[in-house]
């Protein structure tokens, strides 16, 4: 397990390299310029009361971009699980799918590695890498503030990401489990694409309609913390995130240990494979 | 242990399709299989089956003793695996490739064996693999599934690829593991390979095992040509009459083609009551037999 881990986590490298450098420059970005924003906040502040309410109440506080908490939840925070989805889903629907797809799973598989050892190891590879970029990015924000006048405190940044690590991790699982599922890890991807962006629009809609108000309590998004996480987390909200990806992972490593591994381009169905009284499977 | 490998009543559909229909097949300790069979007869379903990558939906498989879908770590440890279809990562240098198979393995490799396979194949541990040919990265594969000295050998078609030379010494690597006491079971198009290296050979077709015999063995269960000449016309029905023998072609009763089956007794001793002039026999290649099965399965399709 440990060399798999291992293995796969140096596979990363290069991703967590360029997602981390990539949002630590945008952060970097943002703390140089926030006190000319800061300077103009008069300006921002009758831009923002001309704005109508459904607008308003679609985007959330746009108002709170006054403070430096808000700022940063707005500017950075807000789109990205967009963002970093794309990374998040597509390493979780490519950590077995894609040697699978390729044709390489097989010679892996054939060494002394059990499944649940493979699926661990590079579930906790990926984990690991969605921790770097989010520290790299981290870094990006608190590094220069001591140049700015952005006044927050290095564990007051940290709370939002750990919001969004735990949003990531779970659409990371989706993606293992739905390339678990589905017949090919394109599928698998375009599907938690999907429903990424759906989670990341429907709590904002919920708000313009009552009606959708219940939906959006099954969206992930909806409980993603990122103005409000500087004052302190919702722990409920962390951890039920967190158990919900794990409850993902745990679903995909039971199918992945009881099904077949495909050959090459080999594709199917496998739902039928979910149910236990099936005769054949594929 | 009798046998390294033990295979019954194995059954594998892929959804609607059938892939294995009951493959039954016994592998003994020290022995070289080959396994030979037309594209898509079951050899790599039947191989997969082995190494637990797909899982049947009837019969028993042992490995080693061991069944290889409740142990299939320990399975594992004891095979060395060479797919059909290799893919590799390509990002990655051939050693660092097999720092990393090595590693999986626990470090068991014996590197001074490593070392001399890799100058025996010709292969340059320090290029990358997406950089390599088709060949190289077949000796990528053979190298992987040899240097660790397994006990066991299953290899999909070990010399796809590899040019005549490189054959002949893939061929003295299988040899020589055979001698150190590893059991070797590969698969094969190429017929020559079989017949000159197996020490016996199962044929699969549509799913299911239809011969398993030695290569001399099935060469002499083979059909021959015999071509009979006379020094008079002669009536050739007494010869039509014997059991496996077929008149092919004939010349006025001055000569005949036929084509017989099985033993040649029967004819020699039927041929002693003719003038015969001259009598030219050939018996047939493995490749014959082999298709004489594909034959008969294209009949019944």
């Amino acid at each position: 397990m440990f060399v798999e881990f291992k293995h796969s986590l140096r596979n990363y490298a290069g991703q967590i390299a360029g997602w981390g450098f990539g949002l630590a420059l945008l952060g970097v970005l943002l703390v140089s310029v926030y006190d000319s924003f800061a300077d103009q906040m008069d300006m921002y502040e009758q831009l923002v009361e001309s704005f109508p309410q459904e607008f308003m109440a679609f985007f959330g506080d746009l108002g709170g971009m006054a403070t430096p908490e808000g700022f940063v939840a707005i500017e950075f925070f807000s789109y990205m699980p967009l963002i970093l989805g794309i990374f998040a889903i597509q390493a979780g629907s490519g950590l077995l799918a894609r040697d699978e797809e390729e044709g390489r799973l097989d010679l892996v598989m054939a060494h002394p590695v059990s499944r649940s050892g493979l699926f661990v190891g590079r579930f906790l590879a990926f984990l690991c890498a969605l921790a770097g970029i989010l520290f790299i990015a981290w870094l990006g924000i608190v590094g220069p503030m001591n140049w700015s006048s952005l006044s927050l405190g290095w564990g007051e940044v940290a709370r939002p990401f750990l919001s969004l690590y735990a949003e990531m991790a779970l659409f990371g699982a989706l993606g293992v489990l739905l390339s678990m599922l589905l017949p090919s890890r394109r599928l698998a991807s375009m599907a938690a694409g999907l429903l990424l962006v759906a989670s990341f629009f429907l709590p904002g809609f919920a708000t313009l309609n009552e009606n959708l108000e219940t939906v959006a309590r099954f969206s992930p998004l909806e409980y993603y913390q990122t103005q409000e996480a500087f004052a302190g987390l919702n722990r409920e909200w962390l951890f039920g995130l967190l158990a919900a990806a794990a409850v993902f992972a745990l679903l995909s490593w039971w199918r992945f240990v009881r099904r077949d591994i495909r050959v090459g381009g080999e594709g199917g169905w496998r739902l039928g494979q979910m149910i236990p009284w099936s005769s054949r499977t594929e | 242990m009798e046998h390294v490998i033990d295979i019954q009543g194995l059954v594998k559909w892929y959804g609607s399709v059938q892939a294995l229909r009951g493959v039954d097949l016994k592998v003994q300790r020290g022995e070289l299989l080959g396994f030979l069979g037309p594209n898509g007869a079951g050899k790599t379903t039947t191989i997969r089956c082995l190494l637990d990558q797909i899982r049947p939906q009837a019969g028993s498989i042992r490995v080693l003793g061991l069944d290889p879908q409740k142990n299939p770590v320990l399975v594992q440890r004891q095979i060395g695996y060479l797919p059909g279809e290799l893919s590799l990562e390509g990002t990655l240098k051939v050693s660092q490739l097999f720092r990393y198979l090595i590693q999986l393995r626990g470090n068991r490799t014996d590197k001074a064996y490593l070392k001399e396979l890799t100058r025996r194949l010709e292969l340059d541990t320090s290029r990358k693999i997406k950089n390599l040919s088709s060949g190289n990265k077949q000796k990528v594969g053979v190298v992987q599934a040899l240097m660790h000295q397994p006990t066991l050998l299953i290899l999909d078609e070990p010399t796809a690829g590899l040019d005549p030379l490189m054959q002949q010494e893939v061929y003295r690597l299988l040899r020589e593991a055979q001698s150190r006491g590893a059991t070797v079971f590969f698969s094969s198009h190429i017929l020559g390979e079989v017949e000159t290296l197996a020490d016996r050979v199962a044929i699969i077709r549509q799913g299911v095992i239809v011969e398993e015999a030695t290569p001399d063995q099935l060469t002499e269960m083979a059909m021959r040509q015999v071509h009979v000449s006379f020094m008079d016309p002669v009536d050739l029905d007494p010869l039509r009459a014997l059991p496996g023998v077929h008149v092919l072609a004939e010349s006025d009763g001055l000569s005949a083609q036929l084509r017989v089956e099985g033993e040649m007794d029967a004819l020699i001793k039927s041929l002693a009551g003719f003038p015969v002039k001259d009598l030219q026999t050939a018996s047939h290649s493995l490749e014959d037999i082999f298709l004489k099965y594909y034959e008969r399965e294209e009949e019944e399709a």
